[in-house]
C-alpha cells in the first residue's frame, strides 16, 4: 500500500515526524470491511427482533427476509479478516488459546456462538416451510430440507407451540448477542489507549448505533431492488415503519458521533491536538465533506422528511432507497475514516501520513469488492432454500 | 614500523593456530565439550548469568538511555540491524534528533531511524537553534504492557523477569499489539509476517551479554544492568539524584526503560 | 394436516440438543488436543518458546570476541581513545566471520580511503550540533585539513590510526620532543 509521509508547505511539513515505524498502515481496507459486515448482520437481525420480540407487525414482511440477509453477512464477516492476517492457516489459535485480556480473542467464540443462535432461529423460524417443502420436493432437495427441519414432520400444535417458545427465547437472547457482537467489536477500537481516537468509551456505542442504522438501511435497499426486479409488490407500510427506525436509530447514531468530537474538542487535552491535526489534515475530506456534511446531514434531513410529513407512497418508494444508500454510504466511510483514521497519525504526536488503497493485492480494493459482493451470491443461494417472503410459502398453514 | 610489527605477530598466530588446530587442539575437541561458539568463550558482560540455570533469571533488568551523552552515531542502529536482519523499512531501535528553536518549536526527524548516521544538518529551519539532542528509541519493556495485554492468541507475553517477546511460531499477524503499543516499537515483518520487536537481546542476556546496542554504545548512551545488584550503575543512575524519567507516564505502562536528562519535548 | 407424522412432537429439539452437546464436547477435546504442549505453563504463552529464544544464536559479538584472533589490534585499540568503539559497527558482525564451529566463514570487508573519512564523519562532524561536546571530539571537514595544513585530498586515515586516532600524533610529538598540546 501506498503511504506518503505528509508534506505539505513550509514549517508544516518541517514539524511533521512520524514514528519510523508509524508509516505503514496495518489495518486497511479488509479491517475496514470486517467491522462493516458484522455491523450490517447485527442491524439486520435487531429489524426481525423488532417483529419477533417487539411485536412491530408493520415488520413482518421482512422479518424472515432480514435473518437470511444477516445470515448470508454473517458466512462472510470472518473472511476480511483471514484475508488480513499474515498467517490465516494460523487463525485457529484463537479458538485454541484465546488468551483472556484481548478483546480480539473473544471474536472466535462470540461470533461461533451468533453464528450457531442465528442458524437456530432461523431454522425453527422456518421449520413447517421446511416441512412442508420437504414432503413437495424430489432428489437432493428432499434430503436438504428433512435436514434442515431436523427429519422431524410433526407439525401438531404442541409442536409448533414448543418451537414458538425455542423462537422468543432464542430471539430474546439473539437481541443481546447482536448488541455484544458488534458493541464488542467498537471495544476492539475503543479499548486502544494508545490511540486517541479510538479510545473512548463511546466507541462500542457509537459502532452499536451505527451497525442497527446499516442493518436497517441495508434491509430496505435490498429489500426494494429485489421486489423491484423479481416484479412483487413493496409492502409500503413496512418501508414507512422502517424508515422511522432508521431515523430513530440514526439520530442516536449522528448524534453520538458528533458528540464524541465535541467532546474532545471542549476537553481540549493533549489529545486535542493530534486530532485536530487528523481531523482537519488527512481526513479532512472523508470525514467533515463526505461522512458529515454529504452522507449523514442529507439523509438525516431527507429523514426527517420522509417520517414526518405526510407524504404520498411514490414518494416514500422513490426517496428511501436514495436515503438507505446514503446511509450505507456512511457507516462505511464511518467505518474508514476510524480504522483508517486511527492509523494516519502516529504516535510521536508530531505527524501524519496519507493512505491511498490499493488494487491489487489481498488487502486491495478488488478483493474488498469481492469480499462485499460474496454476502449478496450467498444470499441469493439461501432463498433458493428458503423462501424470504412469506406469500410465496403457498402450503402455510390454512 | 608498527604496521610491521603488526604482519609478523598475524603470521606467527597463524602459524601457531595452525599447527595446534591440526595436532593437539584437534584431540582435544573430542574429549572437551566444547561452546557452540567461539563467542561464548569471552568473558560474560553480565556478572552472574552462568549461575543463572532457572527458566526466569532472578535478576531485575532495567534499561537506562543517557540522552546527555548519545551523539547520534548510530552504531547501536547498525548493530541491531546486523544482529536481527531486521527488513528495510522497519526498526527494532531508532535515533531521533530533537531541535528546539527559539520560538519553542520542535523539529523531530530520524532519516532510516538513525541506521545511516547523521550526516546533515536539518536545514530550512526558519529560527536559530536553542537547544538540539538525540534520543535513541527501543522497546519500553513496559511492567503493565499493551501489546500482551491484547494479543489474541498468547503469541507475545512477559517472562517472569520482565522481557517481553513474541513467539513467532504462534503469532497470526494479525497487528493488534502494533496498533496497542504506545511507542510504535513493533511492527510486522514482512518476510516472516509476524509482530517483530526490540527484545533487549535477550539470547544475548540469557548468555551473560549485554544487548548489541548496548554493547557497541561508544559514550554508553545506553545502561543495561540488574536493579537487584546495588553496585551496578543503573541502581545508581535510578537511586541517585538524576533527571530520570520514562515516555509516556500517563499510559500507565510503566516502562523498565529509563531515561536520562529527558526532555519534555520528547514524546 | 400432519396427523400422519410418526415423530414425536420435540424429536427435532432432542436430535439437536444432542447435536450440539455432542460439537461442544468434541470441540473442548479438539481444544485440549491441538494446544500446543507447554502452553500455560508459565503464563498464557507457550512455555518452550523461553528456551527457543535463549536459544538463539549470537550474531555479533563483543570487541573480546575478535580479539581473541587479532591481538595486535587488541594492544592498538585497548588504551587509545576508540577503546568504546565497537569492532563490529566498522567491520561488520562477528557472524559474518567465524561460524559454529569456530572456523573462518567469510572475510569481512575492509574500508578503505574515502571510505574511511565517511565511517569518522558519521560522528565526528561538526556541523551536526546534537553532539554533547564533552562525549566527542568535533571536527570540521575539511577545515581541518587546512587548520592543520596538510594536503586537502587527505583522507583521516593518513594522520590518524583508526584504532587509536591519537597514535600516530603522540609518537611523532614524541619524535619531535614537542609538549603535550602543541
Amino acid at each position: 500500500m501506498s503511504v506518503g509521509v505528509h508534506h505539505a508547505e513550509g514549517v508544516v511539513s518541517l514539524a511533521n515526524y512520524v514514528f519510523p515505524n508509524d508509516v505503514h498502515i496495518h489495518w486497511s481496507l479488509m479491517i475496514v470491511l470486517y467491522p462493516y459486515i458484522t455491523g450490517i448482520v447485527a442491524g439486520a437481525f435487531i429489524v426481525s427482533s423488532l417483529y419477533h420480540v417487539f411485536g412491530i407487525r408493520d415488520l413482518k414482511p421482512i422479518s424472515r427476509y432480514s435473518l437470511i440477509f444477516a445470515l448470508a453477512f454473517l458466512c462472510c464477516a470472518t473472511w476480511p479478516l483471514l484475508l488480513h492476517l499474515g498467517h490465516p492457516e494460523r487463525a485457529f489459535s484463537m479458538f485454541l488459546t484465546p488468551n483472556p485480556t484481548s478483546a480480539m480473542a473473544g471474536f472466535g467464540y462470540i461470533y461461533t456462538a451468533y453464528l450457531i443462535l442465528l442458524v437456530h432461529e432461523i431454522l425453527f423460524i422456518y421449520r413447517p416451510t421446511m416441512v412442508a417443502l420437504w414432503q413437495q420436493s424430489k432428489g437432493i432437495m428432499r434430503g436438504i430440507y428433512a435436514f434442515l427441519s431436523f427429519f422431524n414432520n410433526n407439525l401438531s400444535r404442541e409442536s409448533l407451540e414448543l418451537d414458538h417458545k425455542i423462537i422468543n427465547f432464542l430471539a430474546g437472547i439473539g437481541i443481546p448477542m447482536a448488541c455484544v457482537l458488534h458493541g464488542y467489536v467498537g471495544f476492539i477500537f475503543g479499548g486502544i489507549k494508545a490511540n486517541p481516537l479510538w479510545a473512548t468509551p463511546l466507541m462500542p456505542v457509537i459502532f452499536l448505533l451505527s451497525a442497527c442504522v446499516s442493518g436497517i438501511a441495508g434491509i430496505i435497499f435490498s429489500y426494494m431492488l429485489i421486489k423491484k426486479f423479481s416484479g412483487g409488490t413493496i409492502d409500503v407500510a413496512c418501508i414507512r415503519t422502517s424508515l422511522k427506525f432508521l431515523w430513530g436509530f440514526f439520530i442516536l447514531d449522528f448524534v453520538f458521533e458528533m458528540l464524541e468530537v465535541f467532546t474532545h474538542y471542549y476537553m481540549s487535552t493533549h489529545h486535542w491536538h493530534v486530532l485536530e491535526n487528523l481531523l482537519w489534515g488527512p481526513l479532512y475530506t472523508t470525514y467533515w465533506t463526505l461522512q458529515v456534511k454529504v452522507f449523514s446531514v442529507i439523509p438525516f434531513i431527507l429523514l426527517g422528511i420522509l417520517c414526518l410529513v405526510k407524504l404520498k407512497d411514490r414518494i416514500i418508494l422513490f426517496f428511501a432507497p436514495i436515503v438507505s444508500l446514503m446511509i450505507l454510504a456512511q457507516v462505511l466511510l464511518m467505518r474508514w475514516n476510524v480504522v483508517i483514521g486511527g492509523q494516519l497519525m502516529s504516535n510521536s504526536t508530531r505527524g501524519q501520513v496519507f493512505f491511498t488503497p490499493e488494487w491489487a493485492g489481498r488487502e486491495g480494493i478488488i478483493a474488498a469488492i469481492i469480499v462485499m459482493t460474496a454476502p449478496l451470491v450467498i444470499l441469493f443461494i439461501l432463498s433458493r432454500i428458503f423462501p424470504l417472503w412469506i406469500h410465496e410459502e403457498q402450503p402455510q398453514e390454512t | 614500523m608498527e604496521d610491521i610489527r603488526q604482519e609478523i605477530d598475524q603470521d606467527r598466530r597463524a602459524f601457531i593456530r595452525k599447527v595446534l588446530g591440526g595436532t593437539i587442539a584437534g584431540s582435544l575437541l573430542l574429549v572437551i565439550p566444547m561452546p557452540a561458539s567461539a563467542v561464548l568463550r569471552v568473558a560474560e558482560q553480565i556478572p552472574g548469568m552462568q549461575e543463572e540455570t532457572e527458566v526466569f533469571t532472578k535478576k531485575r533488568f532495567v534499561f537506562v538511555v543517557d540522552i546527555t551523552a548519545c551523539i547520534g552515531c548510530g552504531s547501536c542502529c547498525v548493530a541491531d540491524k546486523a544482529e536481527y536482519n531486521v527488513p528495510d523499512g522497519n526498526y527494532r531501535t531508532w535515533v531521533e534528533r530533537y531541535i528546539i528553536d527559539d520560538h519553542d518549536d520542535v523539529y523531530v526527524d530520524s532519516p532510516n531511524g538513525g541506521l545511516d548516521g547523521y550526516i546533515q544538518p536539518r536545514e530550512g529551519l526558519p529560527h536559530p537553534t536553542r537547544d538540539t539532542f538525540f534520543v535513541p528509541k527501543l522497546c519500553n519493556m513496559c511492567e503493565k504492557p499493551s501489546c500482551t495485554q491484547v494479543c489474541p492468541v498468547g503469541a507475545t507475553y512477559k517472562t517472569g523477569d520482565g522481557f517481553v517477546l513474541v513467539d513467532k511460531t504462534r503469532c497470526v499477524g494479525c497487528s493488534y499489539c502494533v496498533q496497542a503499543c504506545p511507542y510504535s516499537v513493533r511492527f510486522i515483518n514482512p518476510e516472516t509476517r509476524t509482530a517483530e520487536k526490540c527484545t533487549w537481546c535477550y539470547h544475548r542476556v540469557r548468555k551473560g551479554y549485554l544487548p548489541a546496542c548496548v554493547s557497541v554504545c561508544p559514550t554508553q548512551a545506553r545502561k543495561f544492568g540488574d536493579l537487584n545488584d546495588t553496585n551496578s550503575e543503573v541502581w545508581k543512575i535510578l537511586h541517585e539524584p538524576h533527571v530520570v524519567s520514562v515516555l509516556k507516564p500517563d499510559m500507565g505502562n510503566q516502562p523498565a526503560l529509563h531515561y536520562v536528562g529527558l526532555r519534555r519535548e520528547v514524546v | 394436516m400432519h396427523k400422519e407424522s410418526r415423530s414425536r412432537y420435540n424429536a427435532h429439539l432432542i436430535k439437536l440438543i444432542i447435536a450440539l452437546v455432542v460439537v461442544g464436547v468434541g470441540g473442548y477435546f479438539a481444544k485440549q488436543a491441538l494446544s500446543p504442549d507447554t502452553m500455560g505453563q508459565y503464563g498464557h504463552y507457550r512455555g518452550a518458546d523461553i528456551e527457543d529464544q535463549k536459544n538463539i544464536a549470537l550474531k555479533l559479538g563483543t570487541n573480546d570476541s575478535c580479539f581473541q584472533c587479532h591481538q595486535p589490534i587488541r594492544t592498538i585499540h585497548k588504551d587509545g581513545v576508540h577503546k568504546t568503539v565497537s569492532c563490529e559497527v566498522c567491520h561488520g558482525s562477528y557472524g559474518n566471520h567465524i561460524g559454529d564451529n569456530d572456523e573462518k566463514i567469510g572475510t569481512l570487508p575492509v574500508k578503505r580511503g574515502d571510505e574511511i573519512s565517511q565511517l569518522c564523519l558519521r560522528c565526528h562532524n561538526k556541523v551536526i550540533q546534537a553532539r554533547p561536546r564533552e562525549f566527542i571530539k568535533m571536527v570540521g571537514y575539511p577545515e581541518h585539513l587546512e587548520q592543520m595544513q596538510v594536503n586537502p585530498t587527505h583522507n583521516c586515515s593518513q594522520c590518524h590510526m583508526v584504532h587509536d586516532p591519537l597514535l600516530w600524533i603522540r609518537q611523532a610529538r614524541e619524535m619531535m620532543r614537542m609538549p603535550e598540546g602543541a
